[in-house]
């Protein structure tokens, strides 16, 4: 024989091997996430949390023997980037599941091209009751986020033992801002009856000018205000409100979901920061009553990131893909049908304390941190101080 | 039932809109009316401006007229920069067709948003406003802070600027020339190229100045630019393209209408002000104070 055949001969059998290799093979994570535009503020973070999640996985050996590969692509916080590389990383890069997205337009988006796809799709962050609503559960889909429900309701709750009786919302006028606002609404209105809902404003999103909102909310005279602007859009927000005397006049009962009390929104804002109003957050570096779990992983998250204050934003993907390297473990396989099938009722370890996603809609009953903003000499931004985890496992139906 | 205190407090807040809006709208106008481009990098320029005085004042520190030398430090250096856009790029636009002129601006657009977000990232940038203007007093019952007050006395002086601008002075008749022909005016022997120049270096001081101003009472972040110059657009299209005192005028009904169409539809408050462009399109398509175009 000559050499050439001997070499195509090996190769031909190399391409023969079966797929026991495979063993060594990573397993591929698609993790589609706003990596530019203004919401890459929080998806930055959100992918941090994921990679270190993986390198010390990694470190330990990975799952099942393989290590895990994480394949991070910009969905640009819109929906059809988001369905686009969700599509790509299936079809081409054959990844075996998806972790990710931020904004309630991309996860649902993302969840179709996880159906029809038949793989396992984990929404760390995205909010929507709509992701996980009856009509769109399908076998595949899980979150480990609250629900605008549980938002809202947690606060509600929070706001039930405040002594106010004349109550307001301002919120964005789209799905976020209308569901979290309905679902505080119904819920204080069952828990306290004497309370009164005396004025609805809905700016439309990313609104310039508050005044005019500020103006006719203040004209009637409410005790205490819900509101849902967030992030960035609580600084334009409260900038607009002090001078015209808002917080002053409700007594800075306001209470704000959409993490207006995170580290990075009171860090942003600085001086400007309405200091003594009441927010949520997902994590804190400072939480002080935290279970034992969370100051290890806030030192290692610390160190990852190069920040002694990290972000409050990467524990949601960390969690997410806990989840998803325990229902590996537990399924002994990476078949996305018995991935899914571990996942339901599952309970992981988390920073946070014990976590479970439920079987009956695919949902984990996850809380978030609630306090009251406060000035405290130890840092050079406001805290929530006392800080509260509310745990929404009464009120999640 | 509604006091007159709050509607009073409510028709300031519009006022106060209206003075940023004009601030911006004005330079658009401007740049139309004279050079017939319709530029859409104008809202980049304002987000430029607001950038530009959060890095001046971080530069200056804990200063306490930093503020104001930030603000004018921004609207010099975006009129420095509008002109030289104009040298360089604008030139070459007159006279081709609309299509590409506003492919041109919209590509501008796109560039200046990255480069803002290459330069400053994508985080939420706060100025606080000077000192002595923090607080605010309350008149007829409702608070008005000082910051505002100096805005609503600002737009109207600035307008008044303006205005004697173009009227009375040798470089204004040039400018209202200019709009109406071009050729004639370069014929006559006057330097066309270096008059467009200027008054794209005036727009852009407009916006510049605009931005600067904003930054005190908005968070300046990415996305700035096409919220302002869609508002922008609005204002001009009511008062008339081109038109000085249209602008004005349109961007007085645009705070007006805005401010008092969420007492009357809460949950469209967008709403009334497109109805409004609408209803005026139909009506007078060339604007309330703008003049019907050639056919």
């Amino acid at each position: 024989m000559q050499r050439r055949t001997v070499l195509i001969a090996i190769l031909a059998l190399l391409l023969l091997v079966p797929p026991a290799a495979d063993a060594q093979k990573p397993i591929k994570v698609g993790f589609p996430m706003p990596l530019s535009g203004p919401a890459a503020l929080y998806g930055d973070p959100a992918l941090k949390g994921a990679q270190l999640f993986v390198e010390e996985i990694n470190a330990k050996g990975g799952v099942l023997g393989r290590k895990i590969e994480l394949l991070a692509r910009d969905s640009k916080a819109n929906a059809d980037e988001a369905v686009r590389v969700s599509r790509e990383l299936i079809l081409k890069e054959n990844v075996d599941f998806l972790v990710g997205t931020l904004t309630s337009a991309e996860g649902p988006a993302v969840s179709v091209v996880a159906k029809e796809n038949k793989v396992v799709f984990i929404a760390p962050i995205p909010k929507t009751d709509q992701l996980t609503a009856p009509d769109k559960l399908h076998p595949y889909i899980f979150r480990v986020a609250a629900t605008t429900t549980m938002e809202g309701r947690s606060i509600a709750e929070i706001v039930a033992k405040w002594n106010v009786k004349r109550i307001a919302t301002i919120s964005f006028d789209y799905a976020y801002g209308q569901d979290v606002t309905r679902a505080f609404v119904e819920h204080i209105k069952r828990i306290k009856p004497g309370v009164e809902i005396v004025d609805q404003q809905w700016p439309k999103l990313g609104e310039a000018d508050y005044t005019p909102f500020i103006n006719a909310q203040m004209a009637k005279k409410p005790d205490a205000v819900f509101s849902s602007i967030w992030g960035g859009h609580f600084l334009t927000f409260s900038k607009q409100a002090k001078p015209l005397g808002y917080f002053d006049a409700i007594k800075y009962n306001l209470i704000g979901a959409g993490e207006i009390a995170s580290p990075e929104a009171t860090k942003a804002m600085g001086a400007e920061y309405p200091v003594g109003v009441w927010g949520n957050s997902y994590d804190a570096f400072y939480w002080q009553d935290a279970p034992p779990a969370h100051r290890d992983y806030t030192a290692r998250l610390s160190k990852f990131l190069k920040d002694d204050a990290p972000s409050s934003w990467s524990i949601q993907t960390y969690m997410a893909m806990q989840f998803l390297v325990e229902a590996i473990k537990k399924a002994g396989s990476t078949d996305s049908d018995k991935v899914a099938k571990a996942l339901l009722g599952l309970t992981v370890d988390t920073p946070h304390g014990k976590l479970t996603i439920r079987a009956k809609d695919h949902q984990a009953n996850r809380g978030q941190l609630y306090g009251q903003t406060a000035r405290d000499p130890k840092y050079p931004f406001a805290i929530m101080k006392p800080m509260t985890y509310v745990d929404p496992t009464k009120f999640m139906d | 039932m509604p006091d007159l205190a709050f509607l009073f407090g409510q028709s300031l807040s519009g006022l106060t809109a209206a003075m940023f809006l004009f601030l911006v709208a004005s330079g658009l106008s401007l740049i139309f009316g004279v050079l017939g481009v319709l530029n859409f990098a104008h809202g980049s320029f304002y987000m430029l401006g607001a950038y530009t005085t959060y890095q001046i004042v971080q530069w200056l520190g804990r200063d306490p007229g930093s503020f104001w030398w930030a603000a004018l430090g921004a609207a010099v250096s975006i009129a420095i920069l509008g002109g030289l856009i104009e040298r360089f790029l604008f030139r070459h636009l007159y006279g081709a067709d609309v299509l590409y002129q506003l492919l041109f601006t919209y590509a501008l657009v796109l560039i200046l948003s990255d480069a803002a977000k290459v330069l400053w990232g994508t985080g939420q940038l706060s100025v606080s406003r000077p000192p002595g203007l923090t607080g605010a007093f309350k008149l007829w019952g409702t608070f008005i802070p000082y910051y505002n007050l100096f805005v609503l006395l600002l737009g109207p002086t600035i307008a008044l600027l303006f205005w004697l601008l173009l009227t009375r002075t040798r470089n204004g008749r040039l400018i209202r020339a200019a709009a109406l022909d071009r050729e004639m005016l370069g014929a006559l022997g006057v330097n066309v190229d270096r008059l467009y120049t200027g008054v794209f270096v005036v727009g852009s001081f407009l916006a510049g100045l605009g931005g600067a101003l904003i930054a005190p009472v908005k968070a300046v972040v990415p996305g700035m630019d096409v919220e302002i110059i869609v508002e922008a657009f609005i204002v001009v299209v009511i008062g008339g393209l081109g038109s000085f005192w249209g602008t004005m005028l349109g961007a007085l009904v645009y705070g007006q209408v805005l401010a008092f169409g969420i007492l009357i539809f809460p949950r469209f408050s967008i709403f009334s002000v497109f109805a409004l462009m609408a209803v005026v399109l139909i009506l007078r398509p060339w604007g309330l104070l703008g003049r019907p175009l050639k056919s």
